[in-house]
């Protein structure tokens, strides 16, 4: 089984990668098989939310997924994130509001705010948006220039 | 090629943390599930649920399986009610229960316990069946599963078997589970007013000092108190749930509850917390999740007033 060519649906496009051992992680599989070097690796083990992908357009950890058991599910990084028109209103707050500093968590802030602006048939308010990236760690902005991020995310996106 | 580094070279020296190496069997029905687990070798191979305990374990060191059996394609992504009784399948993402409406008005104990269980992100991969099998002493939902008489439905070679959660749960990662057995469901018998509270240093992505569950269930006797944060793990405490004789306790029967559940817990000393500390948060604790309970029953709001 471990030989077997390994197929992943990813921002939209059947990528073929190669024969991906069973062990592998999605996060490893997308940056160092797919080239997809925007999602990162922080603590993996689930703590800090900046490996963030969307499967099946959730929000997930992918540090602590098994590629070979997400081949049925489309899975969208944040490089895909950053073509729709939600995922760049969701940049440019984050640029306008300056709640980028390093720069490591901010995919996995933008992947998961995304994904609740992009889900939501009525407009959450910003309480429930903030709440929802709770499993975000930032060890820059202190949080405050990410929550102005949020607010002016959500004015952004109609 | 082979051995535990044989997939490093297969990426190119890329900077892959840890080499680790496992076959991944991924059965489609239940059947061939427990076939797998009943002829392969005992502890060669472990079961994944959502995997948020088992890979973290795989990379420190504390799990070496060389083969992984993972649930995912497995039909048990489910949760039905069938009257006021939910059955949720064993691999189902506890977001799913999060996001149903039902859960949160019928049982907002075990919605709030849910929500308490690490991210957003994680929580789309966790499972209740995967919290019930690793039995950890400081889960947040298992002292709520107790509380709310949960039943474990397990699948075994011989068939289907179901037992309420207090006996299924043994220790940390140690169930009543045989080697080739697996959990389906779990079955929640009734909505009932229920409450859960926790202590922890940081609000999330922490793990919870102490953890109290209680609930009003419609069967006598009606209230249940468990606490998780013990040793070995999550207990119900029938002496401080004898205290309370009436639906509506009054405010001093539920402190003589909670006085009797910081005497009665079996509390240990950690790395998380002292013996001490977490008897001083019980104490508190329980008069609060008795209190919430209370206002979460239908009719009149509020505990009545002792009698003088």
């Amino acid at each position: 089984m471990t030989d077997a060519p390994l197929t992943l649906n990813i921002n939209g496009q059947d990528r073929r990668l190669g024969a991906v051992p069973d062990a592998e992680r999605l996060l490893d599989t997308l940056r160092w098989r797919a080239g997809l070097k925007g999602t990162k690796e922080g603590c993996r083990t689930g703590d800090c939310g900046a490996c963030t992908v969307l499967v099946g357009g959730e929000p997930t950890l992918s540090c602590l997924l098994l590629s070979r058991e997400v081949t049925d599910e489309p899975i969208t990084t944040i490089e895909g994130v950053a073509t729709v028109p939600i995922g760049r209103a969701v940049i440019k707050a984050f640029a306008e509001a300056g709640a980028v500093q390093c720069g490591y968590c901010t995919p996995g802030f933008v992947v998961a705010l995304a994904a609740q602006l992009g889900r939501s048939t009525t407009r959450p308010d910003v309480e429930t948006l903030i709440d929802g990236l709770e499993g975000n760690l930032c060890r820059c902005t202190g949080y405050r220039a990410i929550e102005r991020a949020v607010e002016l995310a959500r004015k952004a996106v109609p | 090629m082979s051995g535990p580094f044989a997939h490093r070279k297969a990426i190119n020296r890329r900077p892959v943390g840890v080499c680790v190496s496992f076959q991944l069997v991924q059965p489609a029905t239940p059947d061939e599930a427990v076939g797998l687990l009943a002829k392969a070798p005992a502890g060669e191979i472990s079961v994944l649920g959502g995997g948020t305990d088992l890979l973290f374990d795989i990379d420190q060191g504390r799990a070496s399986p060389r083969q992984v059996l993972s649930l995912r394609k497995l039909p048990w992504r489910y949760a039905r009610w069938e009257g006021a009784t939910l059955v949720v399948g064993s691999t189902l993402p506890l977001r799913a229960l999060e996001m149903d409406r039902r859960v949160q008005q019928q049982l907002p104990g075990l919605w709030e316990a849910i929500r308490d269980v690490g991210s957003p992100a994680l929580r789309s991969r966790a499972t209740l069946g995967g919290n019930v099998g690793r039995c950890a002493p400081a889960s947040d939902l298992l002292p709520m599963l107790i509380a709310l008489d949960a039943r474990v439905r397990i699948l075994g070679p011989s068939g289907v078997r179901e037992h309420p959660i207090d006996l299924v749960l043994q220790e940390s990662r140690k169930t009543s589970l045989g080697p080739a057995e697996l959990i389906e469901s779990i079955i929640f018998p009734s909505a009932a007013p229920s409450c859960y509270v926790w202590q922890r240093v940081q609000p999330v992505n922490d793990i919870s000092q102490v953890g109290v569950a209680t609930a009003f269930l419609p069967d006598a006797p009606h209230w249940r108190i468990a606490l998780g944060g013990l040793q070995p793990r999550a207990r119900r405490l029938s002496e401080a749930e004898a205290v309370l004789r009436s639906a509506r306790p009054t405010h001093l029967e539920q402190e003589l509850a909670a006085q009797e559940a910081a005497r009665r817990a079996e509390f240990v000393t950690d790395r998380r917390a002292t013996e001490s500390y977490r008897r001083r948060l019980v104490a508190v604790m329980v008069r609060r999740a008795l209190q919430t309970t209370v206002e979460r029953m239908p009719g009149p709001r509020g505990p009545r007033k002792a009698a003088r």
